[in-house]
């Protein structure tokens, strides 16, 4: 970690309050992110056991296509190159819109089919039943093909968030938070330190001005012992009576 | 011998030795007898038991190495795929037809001829829907079939509308006369183009029927059995594809070929049926087809009728056999031969995917 820096503050009591209630701020972000972490990583898992479900689904699903597509061929011969040749407009089309996670938006596929069959007649002589049947199949796969894309690029944009939202919780713990509490303990033990001297400062002069009184006393005392007063007579001092007070 | 043996029988048995029997040696005698050596060599019950055993394609490529088929995969590059397999079987059908038609004279080459029309059809109808989509003409062409192929196949490329094509190149194709029975201009644009295909197929075969009772004698007797059936079966099949879709009854009456023996009564119950019992109920009127209907059911280890249709087919075919001296021996070679393909790729594909549940789903042959 990168040294035992703090902020560079001139500590005064007003810094610390900024400071302290940096700190709050910061506590609460980190609690904040760490809920934000924890929804997307609940999210994550479920998306991982989707994806897992659906795979293997769809290894049966083709299988089951494929074979359905030996069948067709058998009964209807080569039809595969009729339908290559006769396609102009998609049929099934793909639309996608956003589904926000604890403020993530993610895009989610949906599989939309429009339009005529075109090729409602093919294997009309021949073969038409195992030819629909095989129709059937791969729309079912096609679908499930759609479904998995949309699990997998949320997994893809879930990774990354939980990424940057973790290394952000990380940072804030380990580096912004002690941060924060090295810059206010170090303005405190400033404050100490200042209030120490203040102190220490106060206590030297008064024993000055204690010493110098006393000084000032013993002065007085050997010249008034020696009887010589040559200082003005100070009004302050006699007592006289008519003074009221 | 012969000669003296015929001056004894009666009458009745005359009838049975015609007077072409004796020249038809003559211009077709080698030609039956080669279609008789490749019969020989369609795979029997045994050779699709040791199939189904194979785990991959590989096994199968070996097993069929000890068959007629010799080492037709020999120069493959491993690891092999069904569609390889696919194309060199119809290589092989391909070399051993063209060799047949090399060799023919009148009428057997006219009779080959019409053979060749069903495919001239499909290639066709790709032609045409992917000129008019657009698509690269080099494209089209590598992927018609070959038994199908004809001089003008580029110039149906080049057309641009469907006016143009009607009009300057069908015209040209030797399936014109079918073009222009019953398929106008205006059909070629809107309709669709299994609608095209079956239509052109339903004149196919009512002129091949024509032809094969113009020959007259045991090709007639014996073609008539199978083209009959094939129209017949083609109705019914039409039939029940038909429903739930776009079709009109009236349509759908203008697909059914009139050459078969479900003419005119059964195809007009047809033209009116709309489910499947209906369907069910005015073919069994005939007794040949009514044992097709029966067992037949969509759960799983029951076959579909068009399995029973293809058996029946089978066993028209092997019938043709039994009699000499007629050219329905080529053409139920020629159909024999697609089911033995179509056989052999199923049990690949499902050695291929590891699908062993309905590998039993082929009609064997011998």
């Amino acid at each position: 970690m990168s040294g035992k820096d703090r902020i560079a503050v001139f500590p005064s009591r007003a810094a610390m309050t900024l400071m302290k209630a940096r700190l709050k701020g910061a506590q609460k972000g980190h609690s904040l992110l760490k809920k934000k972490a924890d929804a997307l990583m609940l999210r994550f898992r479920q998306i991982l056991a989707k994806i897992i479900e659906t795979k293997m689904l769809m290894g049966d699903v083709m299988k089951e296509a494929s074979f359905s597509l030996a069948e067709a061929t058998y009964s209807a011969g080569d039809f595969s190159l009729g339908v290559l040749q006769n396609v102009d407009k998609a049929q099934t089309k793909v639309k996608s819109r956003k589904d926000n996670v604890a403020g993530v938006s993610l895009p989610i596929f949906e599989c939309v089919s429009e339009g005529a069959d075109t090729f409602m007649l093919t294997g009309l002589s021949r073969g038409g039943q195992q030819v629909a049947h095989c129709k059937e199949l791969f729309g079912k796969a096609v679908t499930l093909l759609v479904e998995l894309a949309s699990l997998q690029t949320s997994f893809i944009t879930l990774d990354e968030v939980i990424k940057i939202t973790n290394r952000r919780v990380n940072a804030i713990e380990h580096v912004i938070i002690p941060r924060i509490e090295r810059t206010i303990s170090y303005i405190t033990t400033e404050l100490d330190e200042r209030e120490r001297e203040e102190f220490y400062r106060l206590k030297k002069i008064q024993e000055k001005k204690k010493k110098m009184r006393d000084e000032n006393e013993a002065e007085k005392a050997r010249l008034q012992a020696l009887g010589q007063r040559k200082e003005a007579r100070n009004l302050l001092d006699q007592d006289d009576p008519d003074l009221l007070f | 011998i012969w000669v003296a043996l015929l001056l004894d029988k009666p009458k009745s048995t005359m009838d049975m030795l015609q007077l072409g029997d004796w020249t038809f040696n003559a211009d077709n005698g080698y030609l039956e007898g080669l279609v008789r050596g490749f019969k020989a060599g369609i795979l029997s019950e045994a050779d699709y038991v040791n199939l189904e055993q194979c785990e991959t394609l590989e096994d199968v490529k070996l097993h069929l190495q000890s068959t007629s088929y010799g080492s037709f995969l020999q120069n493959e590059p491993s690891p092999l795929n069904v569609s390889t397999v696919d194309d060199k079987l119809k290589e092989l059908l391909v070399v051993e037809f063209e060799h047949m038609r090399n060799q023919a004279v009148q009428p057997l080459s006219q009779f080959l001829d019409f053979v060749t029309y069903s495919y001239m059809i499909d290639n066709i109808v790709l032609l045409i829907s992917g000129t008019l989509h657009g698509r690269p003409a080099s494209e089209l062409i590598a992927n018609c079939h070959p038994l199908g192929s004809f001089e003008q196949m580029e110039s149906v490329c080049i057309a641009t509308t469907p006016a143009d094509l009607y009009n300057a190149v069908l015209i040209d194709t030797p399936l014109a006369p079918f073009f222009q029975e019953c398929v106008s201009q205006q059909d070629l644009d809107e309709m669709n183009v299994e609608l095209i295909r079956n239509t052109l197929y339903k004149a196919y075969l009512e002129a091949f029927y024509e032809f094969c009772q113009e020959l007259g004698g045991r090709t007639a007797e014996v073609m008539g059995s199978l083209l009959q059936f094939e129209a017949d079966r083609r109705a019914v099949i039409i039939t029940i594809n038909s429903f739930g879709t776009e079709l009109s009854k009236d349509d759908r009456a203008k697909l059914y070929p009139r050459c078969g023996k479900l003419h005119p009564d059964g195809l007009a119950r047809l033209a009116r049926a709309d489910e499947y019992e209906s369907v069910r109920v005015a073919s069994e009127a005939y007794g040949e087809y009514r044992p097709l209907f029966e067992g037949v059911g969509t759960n799983p280890g029951d076959k579909t009728l068009e399995d029973k249709f293809f058996e029946h087919e089978v066993a028209l075919n092997k019938d043709a056999f039994l009699q000499q001296f007629q050219f329905g021996v080529f053409f139920a070679y020629i159909k024999l031969k697609e089911q033995e393909h179509r056989n052999i790729i199923w049990i690949s594909e499902c050695v291929a995917q590891r699908n062993r549940s309905k590998i039993k789903n082929y009609v064997p042959i011998f």
